[in-house]
């Protein structure tokens, strides 16, 4: 689990470039689907057959898109305008590295030096239309010859474990629902499920729109990353989540009150089997389940995520242990959805 | 010598001011073959000499500072390191950063942010003071306090990469280019006679005092130095004022730090060989080890000779590989025939 995490989240998906990302699941993917499609904003949907026949009963979803950034103005010294693509917070972009483009073209986000920052601006952050790339142009034609206007940039960060079972890398956000889908779809499955591989989730869950109109489930299960607040001196109700407690349960959140029965579900099977679980202790951001649910005549929807500490920045942190958790509660929560 | 290899090699090691031995090491032994030999000092600077075998030849001495900026852990809260800084740091930059934390062996660590769901409106367009921030190494507080010791240095994680045109992005480029620069200086100079003995220095604790490049250049007694740092290149963020990019050669300092007959001659040899350069308007303390080397004993005929820098005393430090080469070639040609052209203040 933790190399295929690992590989995913090297790959470059910015919210509507999720080209790279598609192409590793669909190879992954291909030797256990029954069929497999993409749609028209770029979601790969694959279903697979289990042991049950339920048909389109049962949707999983994860999406492949990461935060990042677009180009829109190249200036005339040669220097990347852009703006961010999904929500960034600002205090961690300023001398950071980065890859535009599908070309991967190295560059940096600039800072000014500190000898020449005054009292007064060091205590802001600077705005992002006050920033820009440098990958070392001469000029404006010079970066033209390398990157055009609309050109995605992901964060440049690698994939590694460090401490004590922990995992560093960026976009964990959601690669690991990506990876534990892939490894339920190579598992002999206890009924039909449909996997989702979601784009445009960072910019207002757009993909998972179109799937669900097209799958048009009863019941989804959304596995995603989610935010852990949990560092010192931080309230304990203000911690949302901690890594390494496991998978985090979802009862309500910014976009979604999900179906009580499904949430005590994923809890009482947590219980059963002596796999930790968490519940998601903020009420704040949401992810597909909210476009999932209203879709049609509704959809019963459930969520689990993984904890990740600096969520939608280039060196997020995560348990490792907890993939394998999440992994194993999803897995008995099919294995319970197949009798309901 | 690859200068792009050298340099590489260089900004990939951890030393910050007060830890920079094995930069010192690996800088000692990257001079040797282009002198006669170099070593440590006991203040932990790397100095390496070559005799030009003339009696009480002047000397002349290269400085370039191995030390970098960095953090020092000073506490262990919940498993998260707090620090102060080691020289001059923008908080700014570091929530989320990746550190390398200087234990046996090294680990990373993560400068911790509160996602914005925790903060007030408005909070995260300002600024996090250090005193708030912490590094996440992904241990509980007892793992922590066992495995990090108070007084553990941390630098910037990482080393450098390419961007185009022969530019290269990375940590310590402050002042380990400037170090390269005179390893080249001195491998131009390998074969060709000279009537100074020339003395090169990779001092330490820049950064925090110059105190390195103090005692270093008191136990070499030279008769004349340069020093060879980074200067403030043009970029957007820049405020009024006159600044060159990186990419159009050394920057010659003018100014009371700075001889001025040296200038002169530094410029002279610029000019007859023609390499880009611009001068560098100093009017004070000039912020290099030039400042500190000027008065040491009965005091040193000075220079100092700076390569371009974008984004100085951050991860992503950017220079042009091209200013280092011009910038050797100014220093070898100013310290042939030295000992016969030499000014004098009269």
């Amino acid at each position: 689990m933790l190399s295929l995490v690992k590989e995913l989240c090297l790959l470059n998906g910015v919210s509507s470039g999720e080209d790279e990302v598609r192409a590793f699941i669909r190879e992954k993917a291909a030797p256990y689907a029954e069929a497999m499609r993409t749609d028209a904003l770029g979601n790969l949907i694959v279903f697979k057959k289990g042991a049950k026949a339920t048909g389109n009963k049962l949707m999983l979803t994860a999406h492949m898109d990461e935060v990042g950034f677009i180009v829109n103005d190249i200036t005339e010294d040669g220097y990347l305008k852009f703006a961010p693509v999904g929500g960034i917070d600002p205090r961690v972009v300023i001398g950071k590295r980065v890859s535009v483009g599908l070309g991967r073209v190295q560059g940096a986000i600039g800072l000014k030096a500190y000898h020449l920052v005054s009292a007064e601006e060091e205590k802001n952050v600077p705005k992002f239309e006050d920033m820009y790339i440098d990958i070392g142009a001469r000029d404006r034609a010079d970066a033209e010859a390398a990157v055009s206007l609309g050109a995605l940039v992901a964060f440049e960060s690698d994939a590694v474990e460090f401490g004590y079972g922990m995992f560093k890398a960026k976009a964990i956000d959601d690669r690991v629902g990506c990876a534990v889908m892939l490894k339920l779809l190579e598992e002999e499955l206890p009924m039909d499920c449909t996997f989702v591989f979601s784009t445009q989730e960072e910019v207002g869950t757009r993909g998972a729109f179109g799937a669900a109109f097209s799958v048009t489930p009863e019941i989804a299960l959304v596995l995603e990353g989610t935010t852990a607040a949990d560092l010192p001196g931080t309230d304990s109700h203000r911690q949302v989540a901690v890594p390494g407690r496991g998978p985090v349960l979802s009862f309500m959140d910014g976009g979604t009150v999900y179906d009580r029965e499904l949430f005590e579900l994923m809890r009482e099977l947590g219980e059963k089997h002596q796999i930790p679980w968490q519940l998601k202790s903020g009420i704040s951001g949401g992810n597909d389940a909210s476009a999932v649910q209203r879709t049609k005549e509704g959809v019963r929807v459930a969520a689990m995520s993984v904890a990740v500490r600096y969520l939608h920045a280039p060196s997020s942190v995560a348990c490792v242990q907890d993939f394998d958790h999440m992994h194993a509660l999803a897995r008995k929560w099919i294995e319970a959805v197949a009798c309901l | 010598m690859n200068i792009r290899e050298t340099l590489g090699t260089l900004s990939a090691m951890a030393g910050p001011s007060g830890f920079e031995h094995p930069v010192a090491e690996q800088a000692a032994g990257l001079m040797r073959p282009f002198l006669d030999e170099a070593n440590v000092d006991r203040f932990g600077n790397a100095v390496g000499v070559r005799l030009c075998g003339k009696p009480g030849a002047p000397r002349l001495l290269l400085d370039a500072h191995l030390d970098e900026i960095g953090l020092m852990v000073t506490g262990v809260e919940d498993g998260f390191l707090r620090f102060r800084t080691i020289g001059g740091v923008d908080p700014r930059m570091l929530p989320d950063r990746e550190l390398t934390v200087l234990t046996h062996p090294s680990i990373l660590g993560v400068v911790t942010c509160l996602p914005p769901h925790v903060l007030k409106p408005g909070d995260t367009k300002k600024a996090i003071p250090i005193s708030e921030l912490r590094v996440d190494i992904g241990m509980d507080q007892k793992e922590a306090e066992r495995t990090v010791p108070i007084g553990t240095p941390m630098v910037f994680r990482g080393g450098c990469f390419d961007l185009k045109n022969g530019r290269l992005c990375g940590k310590s480029m402050d002042d380990r280019s400037c170090f390269t620069i005179l390893l080249r200086t001195a491998e131009l100079l390998k074969d060709k006679p000279l009537d100074v003995d020339l003395y090169v220095m990779g001092s330490t604790r820049e950064e925090v005092s110059g105190a390195g490049a103090k005692v270093g250049t008191y136990g070499i007694h030279p008769d004349y130095c340069v020093a060879v740092d980074v200067t403030h290149a043009k970029t957007p963020d820049m405020g009024k004022g006159r600044r060159s990019n990186i990419g159009g050669g050394p920057q010659i300092g003018v100014g009371p730090n700075m001889t001025r007959w040296m200038t002169e001659r530094m410029v002279g040899k610029a000019r007859e060989l023609g390499i880009p350069y611009d001068l560098e308007v100093m009017e004070g303390h000039t912020g290099t080890n030039g400042w500190h080397m000027q008065i040491v004993r009965e005091g040193v005929a000075t220079s100092v000779v700076s390569l371009p820098l974008k984004y100085m005393h951050s991860p992503i430090e950017v220079l042009d590989l091209a200013d280092i080469e011009q910038t050797a070639q100014l220093l070898a040609a100013f310290a042939e025939h030295l000992g016969k052209e030499a000014g004098s203040i009269c």
